[in-house]
């Protein structure tokens, strides 16, 4: 740049000596320069302050130097007994009753606090259901609409009324998709069942059964298409840049060989395109891994002992079960209990899992991008 | 096509045929461009459903909301009510009043109060250090038939575990040196059966009470000033609670009207859908039992406003007292605080009176017949001053308390994150080097992933106690609002929400600078201008619309993000006391979005309450229409000509 050429030219005894505006000049980039680097320095300690305190909960110093028992145990209360001569212990209600028969009258007292103890698998296993379910919906519909978008399209009403809903859409806050969600999804959307509700807004029967406009419930499903609504317009935008990055030379070399327009779409555009679109998208997913307002009401629940193909209607669960979910967990575990060394180890253990989760979606899109653009380049 | 007109041959008039699946003549192409052109319909049908499932929730709001304040006013709450306000007006005042008296105390009583505060303070940290000896010594000794020899060596065992402790833990710097040694041979000294307060620490108690009793002779006037405003409302109150209770009892059975009456329509429901005449008959028999008394209003609101008379002549007699407390009133107190508040009373002292002779006006042209309109409802909906749910007086569904909580943190989060923003978007596009840049962008991106639980997890268990912290910081007392009372209040929320909308709006600048054509600035230097007068002065100037966009557009992440304002901003449903300017952000606050979170979860399906919150919804998704629409409209109004 200009700047950078000027300060490093030779010294000169015909230079212009320094002005008070090469001055202003320093002071203005500087001043820059440092909310530039504030805003990196509070991004980091954040980061840090986690790893800080959160490493130690998944790490430990000895073989295998990860706390396994905190990444497959599923959430319970954690008790803290305590006897006469100072000794504490940490245990699960099935523990407690064993130490406190074995100790007797040598207990001098027990704390329990609630979703402390145990490990984070129940939450894990909702949010990677979710976020699967979520984007194998957004990811179908998104990349759907954006083909149709941008190669069958023509200019008109109808193409100005889609994109202003897409942008509009996009802005629509998270926890008004949550209502939509539950009015949507959890109480009126379609199901075939025998027995229909008596909410149910419209029963059609179908002879051997009823299809009823009933809802979902609380369920994986609701919540995977719940979130799948609030990164669609993501994904679609982003899809729609990356088919039109493909130059039209590609497209019309294949009509020119006589090439139907979807043979064209399927064996010119898109593979090129594919990989633009999956990158970004990944990004929309972690979004929707991050997101808590749109599942709260949809597909989350604060506590659950089961995971969802152990409950009643076996591995059909993983989609009609409400779960845990890591993003609705750190939620109560911040505000619904108090914090002392015993919850915080829970807090912060659960937070660097999800912390970790999501960047690394995140740094993966990053990744990726960085390295497709130098390999697609026309 | 198919008759063979032209004498083409059989094989081919097969090749000719357009391919078909299932002997159905499709036409595959235009099956894929229907099919695509279905997904992107999907969208615009969500926006349509949302609105629509946001509707079907919250139709009947109106009406019942319409319906509850008509019982509101029928039953006489309303009425009632018109007291309430000076009321609680005299009790604002006199709490005032109250927290100038206890500063002008303090001057006197203070010193004394904190050392017997801190010297209680490590008196319990010791016991608590202690514990485990002391149990079982507090255990022999009331067994009763411990041999001594063990009692003596479990109290040799708890002096011992307390010089420990003593040795941990360090006295409060209060006190001097032989102060200090007498309060650890009070400490040490501490055992299980002695109920008595140790020496010292009794000489510290006993020194508080006597300059405590000082202090109230020394303000003997200002006491009595505050017992007689403080009693002046007694009477009112008396005559308000009377009314209170009757108006209950009619509410209540007005409500139990309208259940029957439901109850009634939906058999009557049942019975016309019935299948066979039994059943119908059933329910029709069950209707007819649903008995529906119509209640009275009229007497109950002629046995109320004849309390009116009572009310106003009892007025006369409240204002000369209180104007007399007031009289009372030190003219000069001897602390800052004290005097502020004295101040502040004084000001809004003859507004008060104005209140209490307007509320008699109020309660004369006030009509229990007078019907509410539905448009009523929707006014007291978005401008009304209080949202109390689950109560046992009257429900409000107002949401200017949320409003104004959401605005104020986005307006603080706003003030925080543009310059900050707007100065890394200049920086990393004209000044950073290629390198630097190709750090700083993908990092500020990256805070966009961070989950926005996280944030608020951070604000809860980090940042709270250190804004409160930072408060206590004699030097920095300047700034209005500090010492801050609460650790969750708007300016928290506010900073999170800044490091939110920073990636947003970041990168729209940053592309707004980018968009500037080359030759703006290669125009500007050639005629002479230096690095920093083409940015500032050409280059910015000609991306200020992007920057508007990407100020209104984070506007738009602020406002509608969930969880950080759940978890930090403190959840208090009350409009902000501005009464100490600026300061107002360092108070607690709820929001429209954090209000939904919360509630939604706890009430039952197709109630006002459950109405009202998808009413915020509403609300909520037409502030974000709006603000779409106006960034949309500042990037045309300001587009710059194509070179």
């Amino acid at each position: 740049m200009h700047a950078s050429a000027k300060s490093t030219s030779p010294d000169n005894p015909f230079a212009k000596r320094k002005s008070h505006l090469e001055f202003y000049e320093l002071l203005t980039k500087s001043i820059l320069r440092g909310a530039t680097y504030l805003i990196l320095f509070v991004t980091a300690s954040i980061f840090i302050h986690i790893f800080i305190k959160g490493a130690p909960v998944i790490f430990q110093s000895k073989a295998p130097f990860i706390n396994t028992k905190f990444l497959t145990e599923l959430p319970e209360t954690l008790h803290i007994l305590q006897d006469k001569q100072g000794k504490i212990y940490e245990t699960d209600p099935k523990g407690s009753d064993i130490i406190k028969k074995e100790l007797g009258s040598n207990l001098r007292q027990e704390k329990t606090m609630s979703y402390s103890g145990g490990g984070i698998l129940g939450p894990i296993v909702g949010t990677v259901l979710l976020v699967v379910g979520c984007m194998i919906v957004a990811l179908f519909l998104g990349i759907s609409s954006a083909i149709y978008l941008s190669e069958y399209a023509k200019p008109g009403r109808f193409i100005e009324m889609v994109r202003l809903a897409i942008l509009n859409l996009s802005g629509v806050p998270s926890v008004v998709f949550g209502l939509f969600g539950l009015g949507m999804f959890v109480l009126t959307a379609p199901v075939i069942t025998s027995v229909p509700h008596e909410r149910s807004l419209l029963v059609i029967p179908l002879g051997f059964s009823n299809l009823s406009f009933q809802g979902w419930d609380t369920s994986v499903l609701s919540g995977a298409f719940t979130l799948a609504f609030v990164i669609l317009p993501v994904i679609i935008t982003a899809s729609e840049e990356c088919l039109r990055a493909v130059p039209q030379g590609f497209r019309e070399t294949s009509l020119a060989l006589g090439a139907t327009r979807w043979q064209t779409i399927w064996r010119s555009v898109l593979p090129f395109a594919m990989p633009g679109i999956l990158t970004s998208s990944i990004l929309g997913i972690a979004r929707a891994a991050g997101e808590t307002a749109p599942i709260m009401f949809t597909a989350a629940l604060a506590f659950k002992d089961k995971l969802p193909w152990q409950g009643q209607s076996g591995f059909n669960g993983v989609f009609t079960e409400s779960v845990q979910a890591l993003p609705y967990h750190i939620y109560t575990l911040a505000a619904r209990i108090p914090k002392n060394e015993y919850s915080e180890r829970a807090q912060y253990g659960s937070v660097f899992v999800f912390l970790v989760l999501v960047m690394s979606l995140a740094m993966a899109s990053v990744l990726l991008r960085k390295k497709l653009r130098a390999k697609y380049q026309w | 096509m198919n008759d063979n007109p032209n004498g083409i041959s059989e094989d081919m008039q097969a090749l000719l045929k357009k391919p078909g699946l299932l002997g159905v003549r499709v036409d595959r192409q235009s099956l894929i461009k229907h099919f695509f052109n279905g997904c992107a319909g999907i969208t615009i049908i969500t926006l349509f459903l949302i609105m629509w499932s946001l509707l079907r929730e919250s139709t009947g709001f109106l009406p019942t909301y319409r319906w509850e304040l008509s019982v509101y006013r029928q039953a006489g709450l309303e009425y009632a009510d018109f007291i309430e306000k000076p009321l609680s007006e005299h009790l604002a005042l006199h709490s005032k009043l109250n927290r100038a008296f206890n500063a002008e105390l303090n001057t006197i009583s203070r010193e004394s109060k904190l050392r017997r505060d801190a010297a209680f303070l490590i008196k319990q940290q010791i016991e608590e250090k202690t514990v485990l000896q002391r149990e079982p010594l507090q255990e022999a000794l009331d067994a009763g038939n411990t041999p001594p020899e063990k009692i003596t060596a479990l109290r040799k065992t708890l002096t011992e575990a307390t010089a420990a402790a003593l040795g941990s833990e360090p006295l409060p710097k209060l006190f001097n040196e032989s102060e200090k040694k007498s309060l650890t041979a009070d400490l040490l000294g501490l055992q299980p059966d002695v109920t008595d307060m140790p020496p010292f620490i009794k000489s510290l108690m006993d020194k508080f009470i006597e300059q405590d009793k000082a202090g109230k002779e020394k303000y003997a006037a200002f006491i009595s000033a505050l017992d007689a405003f403080e009693e002046a409302s007694e009477p009112i109150t008396e005559l308000h609670d009377g009314m209170k209770e009757q108006v209950l009892e009619v509410k209540k059975a007005a409500t139990q009207q309208h259940m029957a009456e439901d109850a009634k329509f939906k058999l009557l429901e049942a019975a016309r859908a019935a299948k066979t005449a039994e059943k119908r008959e059933g329910f029709e028999k069950d209707a007819a039992q649903t008995d529906i008394n119509p209640i009275d209003y009229k007497t109950n609101i002629d046995s109320l406003i004849t309390k009116l008379p009572e009310y106003e002549s009892l007025i006369p007699a409240y204002k000369d007292a209180v104007s007399k407390a007031m009289e009372g009133i030190p003219q000069k107190a001897d602390t800052h605080e004290a005097r502020e508040l004295i101040d502040q009373v004084r000001k809004s002292f003859p507004k008060h009176l104005a209140h209490v002779d307007e509320s008699v006006d109020h309660m004369k042209a006030w009509q229990w017949d007078k019907p509410i309109p539905l448009f009523r409802a929707l006014t007291a909906f978005l401008f009304g001053g209080d949202w109390i749910t689950n109560s046992s007086w009257q429900d409000f569904y107002g949401v200017i308390p949320l409003f104004t909580g959401s605005l104020l943190i986005a307006i603080t989060a706003l003030l925080i994150a543009l310059p900050f923003s707007v100065a890394a978007a200049i920086y990393t596009n004209q000044f950073a080097s290629p390198r630097e840049q190709e750090i700083i962008k993908p990092f500020i991106e990256f805070i966009q992933a961070i989950p926005s639980v996280v944030l608020g997890f951070i604000g809860i268990s980090v940042l709270g106690d250190l804004i409160k912290e930072t408060s206590n910081i004699p030097w920095l007392q300047w700034i209005p609002g500090f010492p801050v009372q609460e650790r969750l209040n708007m300016f928290n929320a506010g900073l999170l929400l800044a490091l939110m909308a920073i990636p947003t709006m970041f990168s729209l600048a940053e592309d707004a600078l980018q968009n500037v054509p080359r030759a703006f600035s290669e125009a500007s230097e050639a005629l002479g201008a230096t690095k920093l007068q083409t940015v500032f002065r050409v280059i910015f100037p000609a991306s200020i619309s992007g920057v508007f966009a990407a100020m209104l557009l984070g506007l738009g992440r602020i406002i509608g993000e969930t969880m950080v304002v759940l978890l930090v901003a403190g959840n208090r449903i009350a409009i902000p006391d501005f009464s100490d300017g600026i300061g107002a952000v360092f108070q607690p606050a709820h929001t429209l979005t954090g209000i939904i979170a919360q509630e939604l979860g706890e009430v039952s399906r197709g109630s006002a309450h459950w109405q009202a919150l998808f009413m915020v919804g509403i609300l909520l998704f037409f502030i974000s229409l709006l603000i779409n629409f106006l960034s949309r409209k500042v990037v045309k109004r300001f587009q710059l000509p194509k070179i």
